[in-house]
């Protein structure tokens, strides 16, 4: 919650130390200042059309690839029995574990009331949203005839053959549908008041009619904010176990196999742990940039990036303890077909990879315990790069190693993905950036009725109402923390 | 629908007219704010959101799909394996999970949109910009009678503005 520091407190030199999440946002101070300031940044620039025509080139270039492989057949995409899982699913289980951390900050910070949320989770919810509907394609991507996707899905056809739901990939349908239905829902949801705002504010008809319509009639009054709040609550705590259980299902994809390196039943925690690792990098990566250039510093604050920094750091060293669990028991399970995978893994042909993602994903992170690296957003911005690399290897190192290296040593083989992987890959983030780039010009990227909750109200008397402190706040008058004007 | 609306740029304020109009009894009183306040939900003293009904309905209906789904597929293709029940309770669990939690957010959202009244189609009634911008609203639907009180009463506790509207 929002407060205003009074001057005696503010000379008082505190440590830059936050001793709960409850950030405030003491460079706001007003409802209209607010809508004014967030709506500013909808307006396009000349980056902003450059950066969409990079984003959309890179899509076409993915695009065109794809083509190329349903006209010449999956060949071209490197696969070489017993590979033939590749970049693709690589690519799949990155997207779907980048999404994650968008639901973690929006559904489950929410529930725990950490008060850094509100000024990030826009963009990660949408991130996330972007992110499955980028993962989706990879499962289609994958199939020799992409057309066929739908007989994944249980429906009543003339053949009377339904899917069988013993099977992962039956699972991942449903859960990655589920997920991408339920993710766009609240973030839709949570957009309703805002585009309620900017409807009442555009100038522009067309645009005024847009969001007139996108808002569904939404007059901000106390009944709909009643139900609001319920639905919104609700919605949160359906969210929650749905992060937990999606990554677990597509974990599932790789643990049910009797596969070295695979066959673990530490998947489902070790996955939603880097998954949720993988996000947070991704949101640096994107709401270090929109700060500096909306200029929204006084938003998103140094408070804010060193609280979700923290969350960084202590998903990284989850991640960094399955990484040696799963060395442990590869070694002390005595069997030698892991303890050869194992070997390989660390030392074999894509020993570089395996160090690639312990360095970027267990090393780098360390640094995170510095405070002043946390609060450097040019370091942040650095490792979240290194962050989203070393997710992706870290992905290549599970399911790419364990294939090539199997129980029959004339059955190891080598695997390298071709140009048309690369491109594909290159084309998921232009096809990422292209939806996010068109989100954040068309859309509040900060959620405008959730900081006018943490500003104070105009009060005419300084007094409580109806059992409640207002002194324009709901909790306790707190010292403004040095670094958040930023 | 005819009635007298106010527009208040503080919160205290908005308050204290809410208080003085129901002591008035001129008619069903709505607010407006920008923001959730706790302040302006407790006055009306409001009923909880009956919304967790159609939460627990919704989602209890997509479990009983999602286990009811598989089950009926597999004895309708019954593949016998090593004398074991058709039906796998365990996996099945995992689409029971996720249709729990489509159908239980759905229905969720179906409850926000049957008692919160939207979408709402026509808005030209009991309705200011500002009140989604930065100023809170109160609207009164009265009779033309009593509309002279309601409105003194509004400016005496700080509004800004108030207008009759039908």
């Amino acid at each position: 919650m929002a407060t205003v520091a009074r001057p005696d407190e503010r000379a008082r030199a505190l440590p830059p130390n936050i001793p709960e999440a409850n950030i405030q946002l003491p460079g706001v101070d007003q409802y209209q200042q607010v809508t004014d300031e967030i709506a500013r940044t909808l307006y396009p620039t000349g980056a902003w059309f450059a950066g969409l025509g990079v984003a959309v080139v890179c899509m076409l270039i993915g695009l065109g690839a794809w083509m190329w492989q349903v006209y010449m057949g999956l060949g071209v995409a490197g696969y070489s029995p017993p590979v033939m899982w590749g970049v693709y699913i690589v690519t799949f289980v990155f997207w779907v574990g980048i999404g994650h951390a968008g639901t973690l900050i929006s559904a489950i910070l929410y529930l725990f009331r950490a008060g850094f949320r509100t000024t990030i989770y826009r963009c990660a919810e949408a991130m996330t949203v972007f992110a499955i509907m980028t993962a989706g394609l990879f499962p289609i991507l994958h199939l020799g005839r992409p057309w066929k996707f739908f007989w994944l899905v249980p429906y009543p056809s003339w053949r009377l053959i339904w899917p069988q739901f013993k099977s992962p990939l039956v699972w991942d349908v449903f859960a990655i549908l589920t997920y991408l239905t339920v993710s766009s829902t609240f973030l839709y949801i949570g957009l309703l008041p805002d585009f309620a705002a900017l409807r009442d504010r555009e100038p522009r008809p067309l645009r005024r009619h847009i969001y007139g319509v996108l808002s569904l009639g939404w007059r901000n009054t106390e009944r709909e904010w009643r139900h609001f709040a319920r639905a919104y609550l609700f919605l949160a705590a359906f969210s929650t176990p749905l992060v937990l259980s999606v990554h677990s299902t597509v974990s599932f994809d790789f643990a049910m196999a009797n596969t070295p390196g695979w066959h673990a039943t530490l998947f489902a925690p070790y996955f939603v742990a880097g998954a949720i690792f993988s996000g947070i990098g991704m949101v640096f990566t994107i709401i270090i940039p929109i700060r500096r250039w909306f200029n929204l510093k006084h938003y998103v604050t140094l408070n804010h990036l060193d609280a979700a920094a923290k969350l960084c750091l202590f998903t990284s060293l989850v991640v960094g303890t399955a990484y040696l669990t799963e060395f442990f028991i590869g070694w002390y399970g005595g069997n030698e077909i892991e303890q050869s995978f194992w070997w390989n893994r660390v030392y074999g042909q894509w020993w570089w990879a395996a160090w690639i993602m312990l360095t970027c994903n267990v090393v780098l992170p360390l640094t995170l315990f510095w405070q002043k690296l946390r609060r450097n957003t040019t370091w942040l911005f650095t490792l979240s790069i290194y962050i989203n690399l070393g997710m992706w290897y870290e992905r290549f190192v599970i399911f790419d190693p364990s294939l090539a290296h199997e129980f029959e040593p004339w059955q190891w083989t080598a695997y390298w993905p071709t140009y048309v992987d690369w491109a594909i890959l290159l084309g998921s983030f232009g096809w990422f950036a292209m939806w996010f780039l068109l989100f954040i010009k068309n859309f509040p990227v900060v959620a405008i009725a959730e900081v006018k909750e943490v500003v104070p109200p105009v009060l005419r008397v300084a007094r409580p109402v109806e059992g409640i402190e207002v002194t324009g706040m709901h909790l306790e008058f707190e010292p403004e923390t040095p670094g958040e004007r930023d | 629908m005819q009635g007298i609306i106010g527009v208040f740029r503080e919160l205290d304020s908005t308050v204290d007219a809410v208080h003085a109009l129901r002591k008035l009894r001129a008619g069903d009183i709505g607010i407006y704010s920008p923001a959730p306040r706790h302040e302006l939900e407790h006055i009306l003293h409001h009923e909880p959101s009956p919304v967790r009904l159609y939460t627990l309905i919704g989602g209890l209906a997509g479990a009983t799909f999602g286990y009811w789904i598989p089950i009926w597929i597999s004895d309708y293709w019954p593949l016998v394996v090593g004398g074991k029940p058709i039906p796998s309770w365990v996996p099945y669990t995992i689409i029971s999970f996720e249709l729990m939690v489509l159908i239980g957010s759905l229905a969720t959202v179906a409850g926000l949109f049957v008692h919160a009244r939207i979408p709402r189609i026509t808005m030209t009634v009991g309705y200011d910009p500002r009140f989604s911008n930065a100023n809170f609203g109160i609207w009164v639907e009265c009779p033309p009678e009593r509309q002279a009180e309601v409105m003194t009463t509004m400016r005496e506790h700080g509004a800004t503005e108030v207008r009759g509207e039908r």
